[in-house]
């Protein structure tokens, strides 16, 4: 192999592959990415058999050829070239001969031939999800998956299909975040005959943290495919797929009460450090702070008290709609759920001490609840 | 054959072909979906695996499957969820298949259909037949003692782990203490988890004679590829190749062959690899190369215990008093044993009586007395130990103190006092009129050497034999 491409596509393709990379003993190719020609252009692999990653650049191809080289030496190695537009790949008796600029280097490779194939998709892609929206909907989610692999449905990204959107939600069973996505039909007939059969998928927490890293800030579209317990993706010339958890995810749209009986418009600012204050005054992790709303002097009273530490209380005024409410809260949650609110003030939403309670991002004079994206936290029952 | 069954042979096979981490990477949790008109349907967990096995590994998949199935023309590979597929009932089938649909017409994967059944049982018996493997004996009907602990669990792992642990094993013991029954439990228990595998009992006599005839008809190739394709090979009796040149030589390349692609080879004897005379050096030291496991004499708990099962088997009923006179008084070989009780039977059948102590006392009196307190005798016992360390019995009587001839002396004065119960002045006095107390010190030696040596343990155990066999 002889091949010559820029080292800015260079970058991004090792960047783009190295981090699916796993550590594994069985089967130690696992551990290299795959770089072959491929018909005039140079494609780019990496797998750990449960995601795969490839992408094409263009180069220069001056001999055909292919190679596999350890990942993260490769990419320790491309991380620290020097200032130069090009990069030179010469394969000569198993090993890469890579070069750019004053920078050379001979990295020890493996056969090809044993790496293995990475599926792609054989029918159609489905639909495509706008690529910004979702840069910004999946650190919200991802922050929600449980990591208890005795549950291993919540290991992973709920995404119900549904007509002309998808939700995508995530909970560790305390907590629960969900995404509303308009998505873009590639043809309606084969979308619905598919929603007939399938509608609810549970996609590795993994493989979205994959897709947020390829998204890039001109990044248009996310093509993506379902077929055969395995989703393929398509961003910019990047395609991933991955397998898909078995198992079935638990109905969580009937546990979001419809209705609330009381709206609380607070400055997240205010909120997110009243909670943080507290937290400090609860035993370590199983502490727990009050929320109580006043609807006279319209103010929303956060407290905490721990037995050996002390006590605090900060006194929020809000705009308060309903009657007066008073739930106890994890404060872990409560902040992770703060964190995801992009907007100056937010709503919370509460029926009683014992109902779950929903963040929401409201904007405008009237406070109107931005509904695409909802936090649900369950309050601690006493 | 079923389809489990069949994927299980086919993987047997494969597993061979590529290296484990491959095998474990691409084939684990694999199975049979479907098989119909030839066309095979293949469940794999994920997309990669269902890439390698259609583009890389299809070729060894349907090798081995031919192997067993001739008819078998396609293969295709299909992702199934694994927790859906053993045990699912109709409900959970049918809500949320994520995995998009194409799977439910396939039927249960472990579905049994009778034709199947037959096929497998006809192939069983036929096999069954050809590998001389016979159903009566079995681990489950072996009964466990002190004495052949550490045989029967080297049989057993072996058994469940085909080539893997201990190859070749060797089990030596004494005539009619178990060594073909376990042989045979490996054989057996191999059969039932996996009754494709190819295997082969036989007597190192009729491997010999076997060979010979193969010479005579000029088919000495077919003779040797038809070894190499076994997966267990058990040799019985391998003392019998003892001098037999040629056989060892045949049999030397046939075990090789074997070994080198970690087939099971599991051979017995009566006496340890060392112990075989004009044995080929090189055939020693492989024999030696595996696991040695012996077989010693069952102790009276094992005797009883065995006596208990063989009458159960029976349908005989013996009071425990009666077992424990018999096991008792037939120490030396179970095969004795089962001699005795079968006497006992026909005795109680033929005078139509209970197996009272009393009677069961008269019925063995005359294999008893007969055996060996009669038959032996002081002059025997020198005999036999002058026969089996190849020294005059001159010498052993007269005073020579070299360490060969007093090791033999006392080993004959030890053998005197427990096979006969002789006095220790009454020894002395068969040996040229020595003191009572040189007697004693060689019983006290060699008793206490019996349990510090294997080899001391080895030529009392032998010449006892010897003595008794004559």
């Amino acid at each position: 192999m002889k091949v010559t491409c820029t080292q800015e596509n260079f970058k991004k393709a090792i960047y783009s592959t190295e981090r699916v990379v796993g550590k594994q003993i069985t089967l130690p190719i696992l551990e290299n990415i795959l770089i072959e020609t491929d018909n005039g252009m140079l494609k780019i692999s990496a797998t750990n058999l449960e995601i795969g990653v490839f992408l094409k650049i263009g180069a220069k191809i001056e001999q055909e050829g292919t190679i596999t080289v350890p990942a993260r030496l490769l990419s320790n190695f491309v991380n620290n070239f020097p200032a130069s537009s090009t990069v030179s790949l010469t394969v000569i008796d198993q090993t890469l001969h890579i070069e750019s600029g004053s920078s050379k280097a001979q990295i020890k490779g493996l056969m090809a031939h044993d790496f293995p194939i990475i599926p792609e998709i054989a029918g159609s892609f489905l639909f495509s999800l706008p690529a910004q929206e979702m840069k910004e909907a999946i650190p919200r989610l991802i922050a929600c998956v449980s990591l208890d692999s005795t549950r291993p449905e919540l290991t992973g990204l709920n995404v119900v299909l549904v007509k002309d959107e998808v939700r995508i939600a995530a909970t560790d069973s305390f907590r629960l975040a969900e995404s509303v996505v308009t998505l873009k039909k590639e043809n309606q007939s084969v979308y619905d005959l598919f929603l007939e059969k399938t509608s609810s998928i549970i996609v590795p927490q993994n493989t979205f943290s994959e897709v947020f890293r390829v998204i890039g800030p001109d990044t248009q579209d996310i093509r993506i495919g379902i077929e055969e317990s395995q989703i393929f993706f398509q961003i910019d010339n990047v395609r991933i797929v991955s397998r898909l958890i078995n198992g079935r995810y638990p109905e969580y749209r009937q546990i979001i009460p419809q209705q609330f009986a009381t709206k609380v418009v607070l400055e997240k600012n205010d909120v997110l450090r009243a909670v943080k204050i507290a937290g400090i005054f609860t035993n370590s992790k199983a502490g727990e702070i009050q929320f109580s709303v006043d609807c006279e002097q319209k103010v929303l009273k956060v407290q905490s008290k721990a037995e050996e530490v002390g006590e605090n209380q900060t006194i929020i005024s809000a705009n308060i709609e309903g009657p007066e409410q008073s739930a106890l809260f994890n404060p872990r949650y409560m902040v992770d759920g703060l964190q995801t609110i992009t907007t100056p003030r937010l709503a919370l939403l509460m029926n009683s001490n014992s109902s779950p309670a929903v963040l929401r991002m409201v904007q405008g004079e009237n406070n109107e609840e931005i509904s695409s994206f909802t936090y649900i936290i369950m309050p601690i029952k006493n | 054959m079923n389809n489990l069954e069949l994927w299980q042979a086919a993987l047997g096979e494969i597993e061979l072909s590529i290296s484990k981490a491959n095998f474990s990477t691409w084939f684990k949790n694999t199975t049979i979906l479907s098989r119909e008109n030839g066309k095979v349907i293949i469940g794999v967990p994920n997309g990669f695996a269902k890439e390698w096995l259609e583009n890389k590994y299809n070729t060894y998949i349907f090798r081995a499957l031919r192997n067993f199935q001739e008819d078998i023309r396609e293969i295709n590979c299909v992702i199934y969820n694994l927790d859906q597929a053993p045990h699912n009932n109709e409900a959970k089938q049918n809500d949320l298949t994520p995995q998009g649909g194409g799977i439910k017409s396939v039927e249960n994967p472990y579905a049994y259909t009778p034709q199947s059944a037959v096929v497998a049982q006809a192939t069983y018996v036929q096999k069954a037949y050809e590998n001389n493997i016979n159903h009566r004996y079995t681990f489950e009907n072996f009964i466990i003692g002190e004495n052949n602990e550490l045989a029967r669990a080297a049989c057993y792992a072996v058994s469940q782990n085909l080539g893997k642990v201990y190859n070749p094993l060797f089990i030596y013991g004494g005539v009619g203490l178990g060594k073909t029954h376990l042989l045979q439990s490996i054989g057996n228990e191999v059969l039932e988890n996996d009754p494709a595998k190819k295997i082969k009992y036989i007597t190192s006599e009729r491997f010999a004679n076997e060979l010979i005839d193969s010479i005579r008809n000029q088919t000495v190739n077919d003779f040797k590829s038809a070894y190499s394709a076994i997966d267990l090979l058990i040799i019985d009796d391998v003392q019998f190749l003892a001098g037999k040149e040629k056989t060892q030589i045949e049999f030397f390349h046939i075990f090789n062959t074997l070994y080198q692609i970690n087939k099971q080879i599991v051979i017995s004897s009566d006496r340890p690899p060392k112990a075989i005379a004009t044995l080929e050096d090189r055939l020693r030291s492989r024999f030696e190369g595996g696991m040695i496991a012996d077989i010693g004499q069952p102790d009276l708990e094992t005797r009883m215990a065995i006596l208990k099962t063989k009458a159960a088997e029976k349908n005989f009923y013996l009071d425990e008093e009666a077992i424990r006179f018999i096991a008792e008084n037939v120490k030396n070989n179970i095969r004795e044993l089962e001699g005795a009780l079968n006497r006992i039977v026909a005795a109680c059948e033929f005078n139509n009586k209970l197996p009272t102590l009393k009677f069961v006392q008269q019925a063995l009196s005359e294999i008893i007395s007969a055996g060996k307190k009669k038959g032996v005798q002081a002059q025997n016992i020198i005999d036999t130990v002058s026969q089996y360390f190849n020294i005059p019995i001159k010498e052993l009587i007269e005073k020579g103190r070299k360490k060969e001839i007093s090791y033999a002396r006392q080993i004959a004065m030890y053998i005197m006092r427990t096979e006969l119960n002789s006095s220790y002045p009454g020894i002395g006095s068969q040996f040229g009129g020595r003191d009572h107390t040189t007697a004693m010190h060689a019983y006290e030696k060699v008793s206490k050497d019996i349990e510090a040596s294997e080899k001391v343990k080895e030529d009392v155990a032998l010449i006892t034999e010897k003595l008794y066999s004559v």
